[in-house]
């Protein structure tokens, strides 16, 4: 209409891509990958040696950290920035207007910012607290007694930034409610979005299976923080656990 | 029952004057709705302190909710003015101006908004001659008239972008509306020769992927057009334009 516009950025022209983009990445990988992330972290529960040896099957992959930078945190980082891009278009009306899909829609948006958030804090206490100094009595991931196992449960109670565990228990449950939260509505508007379903029927039926998934994966998180956060890290030794050797963070096999 | 109809407006001299609130009685009668109290305080143009006023300014039209013109929030809700009965409505009754378009003066706004959106995406059916093609009308199956009869009542009324929380007068989204009606010519035998025009329009910033499926329009719409349907078949169909333009072209 306004024949003087100027020429579209590539942003503008590539608008449609972008977004349908987002829309995927949000499945594939990082939702596969969140998932994978809880089947990973849900084996604690089985016990030391089932965590260990899952944990290890992980870090023995071939070319880790190239899968991790270019199915993990790439994705994750195009789903996030261009995700809050998206957040700060909306103008929230559920005072105004209540309706149930409404605060689906809102919630949509408060769990991708919380779920930043939790991902920022998860990041620095299991992966990078050593750089900050700040993991002394968990940190020395490669000798960590009890292997994986004994990393990851030091970690969750070691008191990092002086916060009891409970409170970590407490910061954990609330990245994963947000997490699956934002992952099972965000299955349904995917599939709204590519035009998978349509009508009214097949989006409430749609609907409820992604809240039982939700349910699902919420206790299965629980779960997993449970067993993290219950046993004693004294009890935990070398001796009472099979222990990889394999776990390096630096530097993974193959990418040297 | 109420001895007097009592109704507080938020009113606004022009279009960049600020807006005020004023409230207005009115001897009670059965059978008002808003659009003919406004019209009684047109004749009566006397707020509830006694104060002679300028009348309150309005769009309507038709009075049976299919013009589209008298769209207001009543008592905190976008709808038609002419189809919400005193009544049944919780007094005193507000009467704000849809927020989503500029402001002309009180109750009146100005949509042209809509209507660029609707030349944007072509929404109308184009003629196939204008001599005789020696052809009968093409054939549309009795079902899927069902479903575009749905589609065609829309008024341009405004409510469904009042309601939208990706659709702001400052921003590109072209909104619900608009979607709505691509659905519809774009299942017409001879509309949909411009399917791909439309899809490509909608494939824009400010198209259907701006859309942030709130699901507001749908409960919103006096007509009840399913517009939430409109919006997962037009994201099917530009789904398949998308790998089309991608591996066809
Ligand atoms: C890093 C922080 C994140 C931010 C800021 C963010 C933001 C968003 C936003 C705003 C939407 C709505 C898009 C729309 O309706 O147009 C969305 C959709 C989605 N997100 Fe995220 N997200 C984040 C992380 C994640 C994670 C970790 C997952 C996977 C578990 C995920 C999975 C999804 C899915 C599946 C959708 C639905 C896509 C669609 O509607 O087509 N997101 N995200
Ligand atoms: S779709 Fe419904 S609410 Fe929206 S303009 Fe048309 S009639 Fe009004
Ligand atoms: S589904 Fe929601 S975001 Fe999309 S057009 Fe309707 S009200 Fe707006
Ligand atoms: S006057 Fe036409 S819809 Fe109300």
């Amino acid at each position: 209409m306004d024949v003087s516009k100027p020429a579209p950025s590539l942003l503008d022209k590539n608008h449609f891509a972008l977004r349908r983009v987002h829309s995927l990445l949000g499945i594939v990988p990082i939702g596969l990958f969140l998932v994978n992330h809880m089947l990973a972290n849900s084996t604690a529960f089985l016990g030391a040696s089932h965590f260990n040896h899952h944990i290890g099957l992980i870090h023995d992959l071939p070319w880790l950290l190239w899968i991790e930078v270019l199915f993990i945190f790439l994705p994750l980082a195009f789903h996030g920035i261009l995700g809050v891009v998206i957040a700060l278009e909306a103008r929230y009306n559920q005072n105004r207007y209540p309706y149930m899909d409404n605060w689906r829609y809102t919630l949509q948006r408060v769990t991708a910012y919380i779920t930043i958030a939790f991902i920022a804090v998860h990041m620095l206490h299991y992966r990078f607290a050593h750089w900050f100094g700040i993991a002394a009595n968990y940190g020395d991931a490669h000798h960590a007694a009890g292997g994986f196992y004994g990393f990851t449960i030091e970690g969750f109670q070691s008191g990092l930034l002086g916060l009891p565990t409970w409170v970590w228990i407490v910061i954990y449950a609330i990245g994963l409610a947000a997490a699956v939260y934002h992952f099972c509505n965000g299955i349904v508007t995917f599939c709204i979005t590519w035009g998978i379903v349509i009508g009214d029927e097949s989006r409430k039926r749609l609907s409820l299976a992604a809240g039982a998934l939700g349910v699902l994966m919420l206790v299965w998180g629980v779960v997993s923080i449970y067993a993290l956060a219950t046993v004693d890290p004294e009890t935990i030794t070398d001796d009472s656990v099979e222990t990889h050797t394999a776990y390096v963070i630096e530097a993974p096999p193959g990418s040297s | 029952m109420a001895k007097e109809i009592h109704v507080r407006i938020k009113r606004q001299a022009g279009p960049d004057a600020k807006s005020y609130w004023e409230e207005f009685k009115m001897p009670y009668e059965s059978g008002h709705n808003c659009v003919s109290v406004l019209m009684y305080l047109r004749e009566h143009p006397v707020n509830a302190k006694g104060e002679k006023v300028e009348p309150v300014v309005w769009e309507s039209n038709c009075m049976e909710e299919v013009c589209g013109a008298c769209a207001m929030i009543v008592n905190g809700t976008p709808r038609q003015a002419c189809a919400a009965l005193i009544d049944e409505l919780q007094q005193p009754i507000v009467l704000e101006p849809l927020t989503k378009f500029p402001i002309v003066r009180d109750l009146q706004v100005d949509r042209q908004a809509m209507f660029d959106a609707l030349l944007a995406v072509k929404a109308w059916v184009p003629i196939d001659g204008t001599q005789d093609i020696h052809r009968h009308a093409p054939l549309i199956s009795p079902k899927e008239q069902d479903i575009r009869y749905l589609f065609s009542r829309c008024m341009s009324c405004g409510c469904c972008l009042e309601v939208c929380p990706q659709y702001r007068k400052d921003a590109r989204f072209i909104g619900p509306a608009a979607l709505g009606q691509v659905r519809l010519h774009n299942s017409h035998p001879t509309g949909g020769f411009f399917k791909e025009d439309r899809l490509h329009v909608l494939m824009e910033p400010g198209g259907i992927a701006d859309c942030g499926n709130a699901q507001n329009c749908v409960k919103i719409c006096p007509k009840d057009i399913p517009l939430t349907s409109a919006i997962g078949e037009l994201g099917r169909q530009t789904t398949i334009q998308w790998l089309r333009d991608l591996f066809v072209k």
